[in-house]
């Protein structure tokens, strides 16, 4: 054996071991964990809850909202509506971009304009369905705009709070692709140092931002796509904050000496879809039998500890518009088994649910369980995202009777945000293209999104709540928290609206 | 030898190309990537995108496209990445194939002592033992031997870091786990054909001359025995280089494994095709200097 070898494997084992500190961070540094990143730092160009994510950090919007969901002045100072269709907005003066540009009228208009593409047919952005309604954005003078919607948009103020500005003289001279891979620049309390792909998105605090400087001068947000690796950082310090953290997670977060939870009711609001084109939920007494057949609280108790409200339609509590007077149905299985026999189906009935909420894998199998019991039986498939939304549109809905998902309303607080996709038959509908008939609901959702009267407005959304309910075009279920894992060296708290705005995260002494 | 060279050439580029049709063809047939690209748009929109991404010509144009493109490493723009999906996959293929030339070494280092310690000293203890113990190895989920060493070595003892591809030690776990479904196989075979070797005529003269046991198991069973494990060493870490996926995604390496079965699952048709074509020719590669390597530990083999 050559003299050597046993000196050089202990360096080499020295070697591996020695640089290794538990995490290693700084105090300066907070690091989130998502599970990958958006495929782009533009943030126009993507439609990813894990872009947003880090969007919010990097960029502003003329509006901002707080941790009680107030509208919050941001990149504008003050709005109002001048008639119906047209709203002026006052800008914020001396706010820098990254770069050490100053923010003008000009790149407010640029960021509104590369999202409509006014004049041309086909549009680069996945965004521009939400913004679809502002016809034209026009400079006042330097510190005012108007935006003006081609028909009353209620939804205006939601849509800006999320809808970053962008700088336009820096996009026009590095290019769209740099921008939104190597040299993202934006007016938000921290801008990029690198992005690794796969890895890691490194930024660093902005001296020159408007709000002033955050508590911790990098911000990491790390690519892990595994649960349990995630959660294995957290516990060693690795990582600061995790997000979607598992019902059978938190006994084990709550006890660990260096975690903690923060946790809080959000819109994403969890549903069952009926196909009533055809049997059996053609039918109201068997779509009202399915809404009997489910066990809401055991659901909520014994698989979401807890974390979580029912609903009586899949309008939210915190949405504009919410009726609180219209009742939940009830766990009643023999009143389910009796409105299935009215619908004609004294011996039961088989269907097909389908999923891609694959997180969701085991509450998907309970509901199909408490539907089988009931009568009602359920042959489950789980797809994934990709596949699942290709298979459901190209066969129109018809391979499956019924569909389990969930629905964040993109955090924009307005029963319009939930009715409209999963209930509208109009082509841009979403769920509702395909599955909902129910007469005159378009008629009702159409006139709650043309007006600006808010008050008129919640007439309209309390009838269609106690429409839908009657009509039972899904199944009602609940909504869920947002619940994190958050380091105790870190003070921060989940946000009602999903959010992760880490200006507001401070170290812990 | 040119002629073995050539005809070697020939059987590398039908591979390929037969790769390629089979990739293409069920990846079209799967679903429509436009739909997922942009959900909510009209369907004039969608079908003006998929002309410009050129999704609406008759797949046999579609397909020779493809191939002519791909001869030059042009395998189109990442449906989600808008960037080249060649230059995606060979960036992370440095990554891949060092783990997955640390997990083969790591499993060899273990496999090879032990398996000649079973072959030599067969049916004792020694021998059972050891087999039980590689075999545990095998029969566990890769992925839960990798969370299982996670939860042991880097958040109870904090020897190594849990995640992440930033250091050198990071790559201590992650080859651990990937190699410790291979052991087991590299063992048996090794332990077989030193087996095989070990009672041969020329091994017994070799121990008549009066060399030590040592220098005969080295430089006349083991050279002999090295066969089939270089065989089985290049198998192997084709199919390793493909299946490091769960590894890459429970220990967060930023390798071209993750890169492909996410890709599938948005169908980015290009990053599918540019990874699967990319290993594909590693392993015809890795397969061609196997074959090399056979001359060299044994020149009765002819090449023909």
């Amino acid at each position: 054996m050559k003299r050597w070898l046993p000196g050089l494997t202990a360096l080499i084992i020295v070697a591996f071991l020695a640089p290794v500190g538990a995490g290693a961070q700084g105090k300066d540094t907070i690091t989130v964990a998502l599970p990958s990143h958006a495929p782009t730092l533009d943030p126009h160009m993507h439609f990813e809850r894990v872009g947003i994510l880090v969007n919010i950090n990097m960029f502003d919007s003329l509006l901002h909202r707080s941790a009680k969901l107030e509208f919050e002045p941001s990149l504008a100072t003050s709005w109002r509506a001048l008639n119906d269709t047209t709203w002026e907005f006052k800008l914020r003066k001396g706010v820098k971009f990254h770069d050490g540009s100053t923010m003008t009228a000009e790149d407010v208009k640029y960021s509104f304009d590369r999202v409509l593409e006014p004049g041309q047919e086909k549009k680069k952005s996945p965004q521009y369905g939400n913004v679809r309604a502002i016809k034209e954005v026009k400079i006042v003078n330097a510190d005012t705009i108007h935006l003006i919607t081609d028909k009353p948009f209620p939804l205006l103020l939601e849509r800006l709070v999320f809808f970053p500005i962008v700088p336009k003289k820096y996009i026009e001279k590095v290019g769209e692709e740099a921008f939104g891979s190597t040299a993202a620049v934006g007016t938000g309390p921290w801008k990029l140092v690198e992005w690794k792909r796969d890895q890691h998105i490194r930024l660093e605090a902005f001296d020159q931002h408007w709000r002033g400087k955050p508590a911790f001068k990098y911000l990491v947000f790390r690519a892990i796509p595994e649960v349990a690796t995630s959660v294995a950082e957290l516990k060693t310090g690795g990582v600061d904050i995790i997000r979607n953290v598992n019902a059978d997670l938190l006994p084990d977060l709550k006890s660990h000496p260096q975690t903690r939870i923060s946790t809080t009711p959000i819109l994403r609001v969890h549903y069952i879809s009926l196909d009533m084109r055809s049997a059996p939920f053609d039918k109201k007494a068997a779509r009202q039998a399915a809404n009997y057949a489910i066990d809401k609280q055991a659901m909520l108790q014994k698989m979401m500890a807890g974390l979580g409200k029912q609903v009586a339609t899949v309008v939210q509590p915190a949405a504009f518009g919410f009726d609180a007077s219209v009742p939940v149905y009830p766990y009643d299985p023999k009143k389910a088994k009796e409105l299935l026999a009215q619908a004609g189906y004294p011996n039961g009935v088989d269907i097909t649910m389908y999923s891609s909420l694959v997180d969701w894998r085991p509450h998907f199998e309970a509901l199909a369980q408490m539907l089988t019991e009931a009568g009602i039986r359920t042959t489950v498939k789980m797809w994934d995202p990709g596949p699942a939304w290709n298979k459901f549109f190209q066969t129109e809905g018809k391979a499956t009777q019924a569909q389990y998902g969930s629905w964040g309303n993109y955090s924009v607080f307005d029963a319009d945000a939930v009715l409209h996709p999963l209930y509208h038959t109009e082509p841009g509908g979403w769920i509702g293209k395909h599955y909902a008939r129910v007469e005159g609901l378009d008629r009702l959702i159409d006139e709650g999104r043309s007006t600006l009267d808010q008050s008129k407005r919640k007439r309209v959304y309390a009838e269609i709540q106690r429409m839908i309910r009657e009509e039972a075009p899904s199944i009602f279920l609940y909504t869920q928290n947002d619940t994190l894992g958050i380091s105790k060296k870190v003070a921060y708290e989940a946000r009602p609206d999903e959010w992760l705005w880490l200006f507001a995260a401070k170290p812990v002494n | 030898m040119s002629a073995f060279l050539i005809r070697r050439l020939l059987r590398f580029a039908v591979v390929c190309i037969g790769v390629s049709l089979v990739t293409f063809s069920i990846l079209h047939a799967s679903g429509d990537p436009v739909a997922l690209i942009m959900p909510e748009a009209p369907e004039a929109d969608r079908a003006r995108l998929r002309d410009a991404l050129g999704l609406a010509d008759p797949l046999p144009t579609q397909f020779v496209r493809f191939v002519a493109n791909a001869a030059r490493g042009d395998f189109g723009q990442s449906f989600f990445h808008r960037e080249p999906a060649f230059r995606l996959v060979v960036e992370r293929m440095p990554t891949t194939l060092a783990l997955t030339c640390l997990a083969v070494a790591l499993a060899l280092a273990i496999a090879v002592p032990v398996g000649i310690y079973s072959a030599v000293f067969r049916n004792t203890i020694g021998d059972h033992a050891a087999t039980v113990v590689v075999f545990l190895g095998q029969s566990m989920p890769v992925f839960w031997i990798g969370i299982m060493l996670m939860l042991l070595f880097a958040v109870q003892w904090r020897l190594l870091p849990v995640s992440g591809w930033d250091r050198w030690s990071s790559m201590v776990l992650p080859a651990i786990t990937l190699g410790a479904f291979t052991t087991p196989l590299f063992m048996r075979i090794i332990r077989s054909s030193m087996l095989e070797v070990i009672n041969l005529d020329y091994v017994r003269t070799a121990r008549a001359k009066g060399l030590t046991e040592w220098l005969v198991i080295w430089r006349h069973a083991l050279r002999n025995a090295a066969l089939p494990i270089v065989t089985v060493t290049g198998l192997q870490f084709g199919l390793l280089l493909g299946g490091a996926v769960l590894t890459e995604s429970v220990f967060a390496v930023p390798g071209v494994g993750r890169l492909i079965v996410n890709a599938i699952r948005q169908l980015d048709f290009p990053i599918v095709q540019a990874g699967v074509f990319l290993i594909a020719i590693i392993i015809v590669t890795i397969n061609f200097l196997v074959d090399v390597l056979y001359v060299y530990l044994n020149p009765t083999v002819r090449l023909r």
